[in-house]
């Protein structure tokens, strides 16, 4: 584990996704400020830090549907924002994303949703992708609700869809966009079986980006912590909860005050009582 | 003062940022057109739920449409003792003028708006990032398909609403106020000429149906992803196909029949 604030990088050849010196705003406001970020292949590695961080931003970017204002972002020795739409849509084919939202497509059923990538980029014959369909749908326990509209799942199943939607081309990376915001204990806990067990049965990259910390460190390899636009702390699960950063230990044990100062920037609240200008 | 004048600057730019954006997305789309011809059944879809399941309202319109001008039209041509013209007043108003127009005002409204509430959802509920993430193209699949069947659909609906239209003008002017069937008919037929009025009228409803369906799709596209930012954009939709459509009738009749 590396000391705060942001650790140093050197390139790492084995990463199949490298970010050096990334910077990235919308509008005004900096997302990120020159991070950099290593995945390690085979494992599951988790990107947390507290809401409005650009958690997703970072894997919107790592798919290629952001661009960055500088520096790199390299999967599978490719620079991403230098790729023409192609090879782009090449590279998204060795990828899957769980939205948060699921993304399923509306107007067609859950079968035809984990169909649907594979009769896009396939001619396999009906009965081939029929078998595929079962085996992928079998896998995140949902073979029985082939024939629902999306619209008749709950929201721990339409995950599980997506899921199931997302490894329909063996990709060899799966991004995972807050697989767990909104799950109930049962939902949640089917989800993190999924994503470990998916990670290691099917050797996949996994790239989890959560800020809930307890599901997300039990299944994680490695941990990238992000606050203000930079790498706040980094290393395996484990050692995170013994790091010295203060912020580290905030994040990770829900304090509600610290480094993270509970309340917002603003003048005295003496002085702010006693000024005779109340109109603010 | 500099406040109104840095508003201006500021609506002006982004008046041409989104047209400059429109333009590009229409190029996509004009581009993804060809490759449709291997996927049929995409276009097929789309034509039945943006032209077919726009029939009632446009043949019932025209019906009503035509019905008025039967009536009106009566009223005014008798008073000239020239109501045995009645065929040609009704049928010259629809093909060249009510049929393209108001057709493309009610297929605003009813497919327009329907296009881009379904885009812009799409947009809000994240499935055309996830086409994106699925290395599918959402204006290939989803905009393209929709664009074509717009524009085959909208010379069909414009056409089948003028003949309703003559049909309803026809009703009232023959079967309730006593015109001659003949003279309806005979007139219509020596006066409306296949190129001047008939071409021309269809003509007008192709470009309608482009328009119609670039704003839909564009609105659609670029809604900002929120239930509001959907509801602006489908009310911007008819708004400024209807005057898009009402602005190009009159340059294109000033090109048509301006001498």
């Amino acid at each position: 584990m590396s000391d705060s604030p942001p650790p140093e990088h050197t390139p790492s050849t084995a990463a199949v996704v490298q970010i050096r010196d990334l910077h990235f705003s919308h509008g005004e406001r900096v997302i990120f400020d020159g991070i950099d970020l290593d995945i390690a292949p085979g494992g599951v590695t988790a990107i947390m830090g507290p809401s409005g961080t650009g958690k997703t931003t970072l894997l919107k970017l790592i798919g290629g549907q952001l661009r960055p204002a500088a520096g790199s972002i390299r999967v599978y020795d490719e620079n991403v924002p230098l790729l023409n739409r192609q090879a782009l849509y090449r590279l998204r084919k060795r990828m899957g994303m769980l939205f948060q939202s699921g993304a399923l497509l509306t107007d067609i059923s859950v079968f035809e949703n984990v169909a649907y990538p594979i009769r896009e980029h396939t001619r396999l014959p009906g009965e081939l992708i029929r078998d595929l369909v079962l085996m992928k749908l079998q896998a995140v326990g949902l073979r029985g609700a082939a024939q629902l509209m999306p619209a008749e799942l709950s929201g721990g199943m339409a995950r599980r869809v997506a899921l199931a939607r997302a490894i329909a081309l063996d990709p060899s990376m799966v991004l995972y966009d807050e697989p767990f915001t909104g799950q109930d204990p049962i939902s949640m806990g089917i989800l993190v079986k999924l994503i470990r067990e998916l990670n290691d049965a099917l050797g996949l990259t996994s790239i989890v980006v959560s800020h809930d910390v307890r599901e997300t460190a039990a299944i994680a390899d490695y941990v990238y912590l992000l606050s203000n636009g930079r790498v706040v702390d980094h290393g395996p699960p484990d050692a995170l909860w013994e790091s010295s950063s203060e912020w580290s230990q905030q994040f990770l044990e829900g304090r509600p005050d610290g480094p993270v100062a509970f309340h917002y920037p603003a003048v005295s609240f003496r002085d702010d009582l006693l000024r005779g200008d109340r109109a603010s | 003062m500099l406040d109104a004048l840095q508003g201006l600057g500021r609506a002006t730019l982004t008046f041409f940022e989104r047209l400059g954006r429109g333009h590009l997305l229409l190029a996509q789309i004009l581009m993804n057109v060809p490759g449709l011809l291997l996927r049929p059944g995409l276009v097929i879809a789309q034509l039945y739920s943006v032209g077919v399941l726009t029939l009632v309202i446009t043949l019932v319109s025209g019906m009503f449409v035509g019905m008025v001008l039967g009536l009106q039209g009566y009223n005014t041509l008798v008073d000239f003792g020239a109501e045995e013209s009645l065929g040609v007043v009704v049928a010259l108003s629809l093909v060249r003028e009510l049929g393209p127009v108001v057709a493309a005002l009610l297929f605003a409204g009813r497919a327009g708006s329907a296009l881009t509430a379904e885009i812009g959802l799409m947009k809000a509920t994240e499935q055309l990032s996830g086409m994106e993430m699925m290395a599918v193209d959402p204006v290939e699949r989803v905009l393209a398909p929709r664009f074509l069947a717009a524009f085959l659909s909208m010379p069909l609906l414009a056409a089948l609403f003028s003949a309703v239209g003559i049909y309803g003008g026809y009703l009232v002017g023959v079967g309730l106020l006593g015109v001659d069937d003949g003279a309806f008919w005979g007139q219509m037929q020596s006066a409306v000429d296949l190129n001047d009025d008939i071409y021309n009228g269809v003509i007008k409803s192709i470009v309608f149906g482009f328009v119609a369906g670039w704003i839909a799709l564009f609105e659609g596209y670029d809604a900002i992803p929120t239930a509001e930012g959907v509801s602006r954009a489908t009310t911007r939709t008819v708004v400024h196909t209807a005057l898009a459509v009402l602005g190009l009738d009159f340059v294109l009749t000033a090109l048509m029949f301006g001498d």
